[in-house]
C-alpha cells in the first residue's frame, strides 16, 4: 500500500470542501496522483452536513478549538419538552443530515452540467425548490390576494413565477401589473438593452425600478427577493441585481414547469464535495481525513522549496509526517479582516409546514424546498432601531422530501449578512414569524436550534505555484443562497494551470462502467 | 431516459453497496468474481478505489448493484465514511485463515451500525475458503472433511487446515447482529453469486429507489415524484409564456 510520506504526490489538495472536491474530480482521469487530506474528520469543510450527534461534536470541537474554522459563536439548543412522551419530539441521530450549506442551485448553473458532463450526476438526486415567498407586514396593497397566507402578524406572499402569473394576478392594479410586464419583458434580454441601465449600473436597484419603469415601491420587495442579495436595498447595485433576477427567470421551466431551481438530497452540497471525491477516488486519488498541513505561528505553511527542473515542495502534516508534492492547492489558513460574516441558524420543527409548499404545475416534481425572504425593515427588534438597515433574512425550508431530517418535520436554514447578537436576535424573530405566519395544525414546535457566524474565507488556490502569487482574490462564496457559478470558474482557472496544455475537456468524461450507459440512455 | 420497454418488465432497482474489511482479506477478488466471474492469482494490491456495477436477477425484479470497493486505502480509514453514506448494503469480508481480519470485520460492522443508513443490509463474509479445504492448494496434510459452506461441520481445529476463524464463531456472531453471513472463495467462485443474491433478497423493497432519472412512470411514490431528472433539461430556454 501507499504511504503518504513514501510517495511523490503530483498534488497535494488541502480540505474537502466543495472547491477543492471539484477540483478533485476535474483531474479523477488526470493520471496525477493525488492525495486530498482534510483536518476534520468529515468531508465537506464548510458545506458539511451532519446528524445530530455529529452537529454537536461539531459545536463541541470548535468551541475547543476555535482558531482553525470559518465558524464561531456555535450554539445547540433543544427546548425542554414538558413531557417527554408526549407531543413531537426529535428522532434518532441519523434521521438528519442538518446542511452547513443548503444552497439552491439554479437551473441552468454550470454546475449541473458539469455535473452530468462528469457522469457523477448519477450518484446524485436533485429535488424541485418550490415557491418563493416575501414576508408582508403591509395590510394595504394586497389585502385579501389568495396568493397570501393567513395573516398573524405578517403575511407571506407568493412571489410570481413569471409573466402569466403576474398578468393573472387578481390584486395588482392595472398601472403596477403594465408596469412590472414591461419589466420583465426588459429582463429577458437585458443584456441587449444596456441604455435602459448603464447609467445606474452602481445605483441602488430601487431607484432604477423607480425611475425607469417607474414600479411602485410595494412591489419592490418581491423582485429584490430574487436578487437574492444579502445586502440592504441601497446597497444592492443594478449591476449586481439584474443578472441575478435573469438567472432566476430564465432558469424557469428549464427541467419542468413552474420551477427554476434545485437543491441535492440528503444534505445540501455535502453531498455533491462527497460524490466528487468518491469519483477521484475511484480514479485513483488517496483520502485522508483527520490530518491537516502544519502551520507556522502566522498561518503560513511550513514549505521547504526545492529547486529543480521542476519544483518539488515538502510540507509537514500536524502529526509531523513529512509529504513531499508537485503541487499544493488549498485555501489560505488566515481568514481576512474584510472577508463579511454572517449569522446563519438551523431550526428543526415538527410540521411539514404544507402550506410553503403548494404543488409547482401539474407534472412537475413536487417540491422539496421553499424559500422564504424577510426583506430589510420588516422584522423589528424590541430594542434596536433603524431597521430599514437591517439586512434581509432569507429561510430555505427544506421538508423531509430532502432527506435531512424525517417525515412530519421540516429544517429551516436562516441566514443573514450581520454578525453578532443583533444578527441571531433576527434570525430567531425570522423563524418565529414565519411559523406564526402559518396556519398549520398542530401548530409547529422548534425540536432544535443551531444558530452560528461564519466567516468568508478567501477561495481555494494553489498555495504554492511557480509564481508564488494568489491566483485569485475573491471570497469563497459558500454563504450564497444560491451556488455561485463563479465557483466553478475559479476550480477551471486551477485545473487549467495544474494540467497545463494537456487540460483535454473540463469534467467531460465518459462512464467507467460501459454496462450503466446501456442501461440508463 | 426510460428503460427501453418490453425487455425489461421486470422492475429495476439501483442498490449502494460498499465494501468493507481489512487489506488484502479479498474484496476486489469477490467483487471480479461476481462482475466478470474472473479471479487472478496474487492479485496487486487495488490502486486506487473501484467502481462496478453488476446486475442481480430476482425472481420479480432486478437489482443492480452499484459496488464501491475502498481496496488499497485501509490503512487511511477515510473512504469507507464517504463510502457508506446513504448506501442500502454492505459486505464486510474478513479471511478465515486470519483470526485479526474478522477483529477488523466486527469493528466495521459496529461502525456501520452506529453510523450508516439505519436498515442497512450487511453481509459478513469469510473469504478464501479454498485455503480451508483439503485440496485447496497449501495443506498437503489431510483433513477429513471439507466443512459444508454453511458452518454444518463446526469441529475445524485441524492444524493442518489454513483456518483458523472456525465457521461456528464468526457465525455466532453474525447471528447476534443480525448479519447474513457466508463462507466464500473468491477463486473458486463457492458462494459469491450467493452473497450478492441473499443481500438483494433482503433489501426491502420500500428502501428500493428506481432506475435512476426516469419519470412518468406508473407506481410513483412520493420520494420518485419529487426527483428532478437533470438530463432532461431544455437546451433552448424556456420561452416563458407571454400572456400579453
Amino acid at each position: 500500500m501507499e504511504t503518504l510520506d513514501g510517495t511523490e504526490w503530483d498534488l497535494l489538495i488541502v480540505g474537502t470542501g466543495l472547491p477543492q472536491s471539484l477540483l478533485a474530480l476535474a483531474l479523477s482521469r488526470s493520471g496525477k496522483k493525488i492525495l486530498h487530506i482534510d483536518q476534520n474528520d468529515y468531508y465537506g469543510g464548510p458545506e458539511a452536513a451532519f446528524s445530530l450527534q455529529e452537529v454537536e461534536e461539531w459545536g463541541k470541537g470548535l468551541a475547543d478549538d476555535p482558531s482553525s474554522a470559518p465558524f464561531s459563536s456555535i450554539s445547540i439548543t433543544k427546548p425542554e419538552q414538558v413531557d417527554p412522551d408526549e407531543g413531537p419530539s426529535l428522532s434518532f441521530s441519523r434521521a438528519y443530515s442538518l446542511a452547513l450549506c443548503p444552497q439552491l442551485i439554479y437551473a441552468r448553473s454550470t454546475l449541473l452540467q458539469h455535473l452530468v458532463s462528469s457522469k457523477v450526476y448519477r450518484q446524485l438526486e436533485f429535488l424541485a425548490v418550490g415557491s418563493f415567498w416575501v414576508y408582508s407586514l403591509g395590510a394595504d396593497e394586497t389585502a385579501g390576494s389568495p396568493e397570501a397566507l393567513t395573516p398573524v402578524g405578517g403575511r407571506l406572499l407568493r412571489v410570481p413565477n413569471g409573466r402569466e402569473d403576474v398578468f393573472q394576478d387578481q390584486v395588482l392594479d392595472f398601472k403596477a401589473k403594465r408596469a412590472l410586464m414591461k419589466f420583465l419583458r426588459f429582463i429577458a434580454d437585458y443584456e441587449e438593452q444596456p441604455e435602459v441601465w448603464e447609467d445606474h449600473r452602481n445605483k441602488p436597484f430601487p431607484s432604477f425600478l423607480t425611475e425607469q419603469f417607474k414600479i411602485p415601491a410595494s412591489l419592490h420587495a418581491p423582485l429584490l427577493a430574487l436578487t437574492l442579495s444579502p445586502a440592504v436595498p441601497a446597497q444592492t447595485t443594478t449591476d449586481h441585481a439584474l443578472p441575478r433576477i435573469a438567472r432566476h427567470l430564465r432558469s424557469i421551466g428549464f427541467f419542468g414547469a413552474g420551477f427554476g431551481s434545485v437543491i441535492p438530497k440528503w444534505g445540501g452540497m455535502s453531498e455533491i464535495t462527497q460524490v466528487a471525491c468518491r469519483a477521484s477516488a475511484v480514479g485513483g486519488g488517496v483520502y485522508v481525513l483527520g490530518k491537516g498541513l502544519s502551520t507556522t505561528l502566522d498561518g503560513s505553511i511550513n514549505l521547504d522549496h526545492q529547486e529543480g527542473e521542476t519544483p518539488i515542495y515538502k510540507v509537514r502534516l500536524k502529526d509531523g509526517e513529512l509529504i513531499t508534492t508537485g503541487q499544493i492547492v488549498g485555501d489560505p489558513s488566515h481568514p481576512r479582516l474584510e472577508d463579511p460574516a454572517y449569522c446563519r441558524s438551523i431550526t428543526v420543527v415538527s410540521s411539514t409546514l404544507d402550506p410553503l409548499f403548494p404543488p409547482i404545475a401539474e407534472d412537475a416534481p413536487s417540491p422539496a424546498c421553499a424559500v422564504v425572504i424577510f426583506p430589510s425593515g420588516t422584522l423589528k427588534l424590541d430594542t434596536a432601531d433603524g431597521e430599514a438597515k437591517v439586512p434581509p433574512v432569507y429561510i430555505s425550508v427544506h421538508n423531509s422530501d430532502a432527506g435531512e431530517c424525517p417525515a412530519g418535520q421540516s429544517v429551516l436554514y436562516a441566514s443573514i449578512a450581520l454578525k453578532g447578537t443583533a444578527g441571531f436576535q433576527y434570525l430567531k424573530k425570522s423563524v418565529e414569524a414565519l411559523l406564526l405566519s402559518l396556519d398549520v395544525t398542530p401548530s409547529p414546535t422548534t425540536l432544535l436550534s443551531v444558530q452560528y457566524e461564519q466567516q468568508s474565507r478567501p477561495s481555494m488556490q494553489l498555495l504554492a505555484s511557480e509564481t508564488d502569487e494568489p491566483t485569485n482574490n475573491s471570497s469563497s462564496s459558500s454563504m450564497d443562497l444560491a451556488f455561485d457559478d463563479s465557483v466553478l470558474d475559479q476550480v477551471k482557472g486551477l485545473w487549467q494551470e495544474i494540467m497545463g496544455e494537456d487540460a483535454g475537456k473540463f469534467l467531460v468524461f465518459e462512464d467507467r462502467e460501459a454496462n450503466m450507459t446501456e442501461d440508463d440512455e | 431516459m426510460a428503460d427501453s420497454g418490453a425487455s425489461q418488465p421486470k422492475p429495476s432497482s439501483s442498490v449502494k453497496l460498499v465494501l468493507l474489511g481489512e487489506a488484502a482479506v479479498g474484496k476486489s477478488s469477490l467483487v471480479m468474481r461476481f462482475v466478470n466471474n474472473d479471479f487472478q492469482e496474487n492479485k496487486e494490491p487495488t490502486i486506487g478505489a473501484a467502481f462496478l456495477t453488476q446486475k442481480c436477477n430476482l425472481p420479480t425484479r432486478t437489482i443492480k448493484f452499484e459496488i464501491w470497493d475502498t481496496a488499497g486505502q485501509e490503512r487511511f480509514a477515510s473512504l469507507a465514511p464517504m463510502y457508506y453514506r446513504n448506501a442500502q448494503a454492505a459486505l464486510v469480508v474478513y479471511d478465515i485463515t486470519k483470526p485479526s481480519s474478522l477483529t477488523k470485520a466486527q469493528h466495521w460492522v459496529a461502525e456501520l451500525q452506529r453510523q450508516a443508513s439505519p436498515g442497512i443490509v450487511i453481509a459478513l463474509v469469510g473469504n478464501k475458503y479454498d485455503l480451508a479445504s483439503p485440496s485447496g492448494g497449501d495443506n498437503a496434510e489431510d483433513a477429513d472433511a471439507a466443512p459444508a459452506a454453511e458452518g454444518e461441520n463446526p469441529e475445524e481445529e485441524d492444524s493442518a487446515d489454513a483456518r483458523r476463524v472456525p465457521t461456528k464463531t464468526a457465525k455466532a456472531y453474525a447471528d447476534e447482529e443480525s448479519l447474513l453471513f457466508f463462507e466464500t472463495s473468491a477463486k473458486t467462485g463457492m458462494n459469491v453469486a450467493e452473497v450478492f443474491t441473499a443481500i438483494a433478497n433482503a433489501i426491502p423493497e420500500t428502501s428500493l429507489k428506481g432506475p435512476r432519472g426516469v419519470g412518468g412512470q406508473t407506481n410513483l411514490n412520493r420520494q420518485e415524484d419529487a426527483r428532478v431528472n437533470l438530463t432532461g433539461g431544455r437546451a433552448e430556454g424556456p420561452k416563458e409564456g407571454c400572456a400579453c
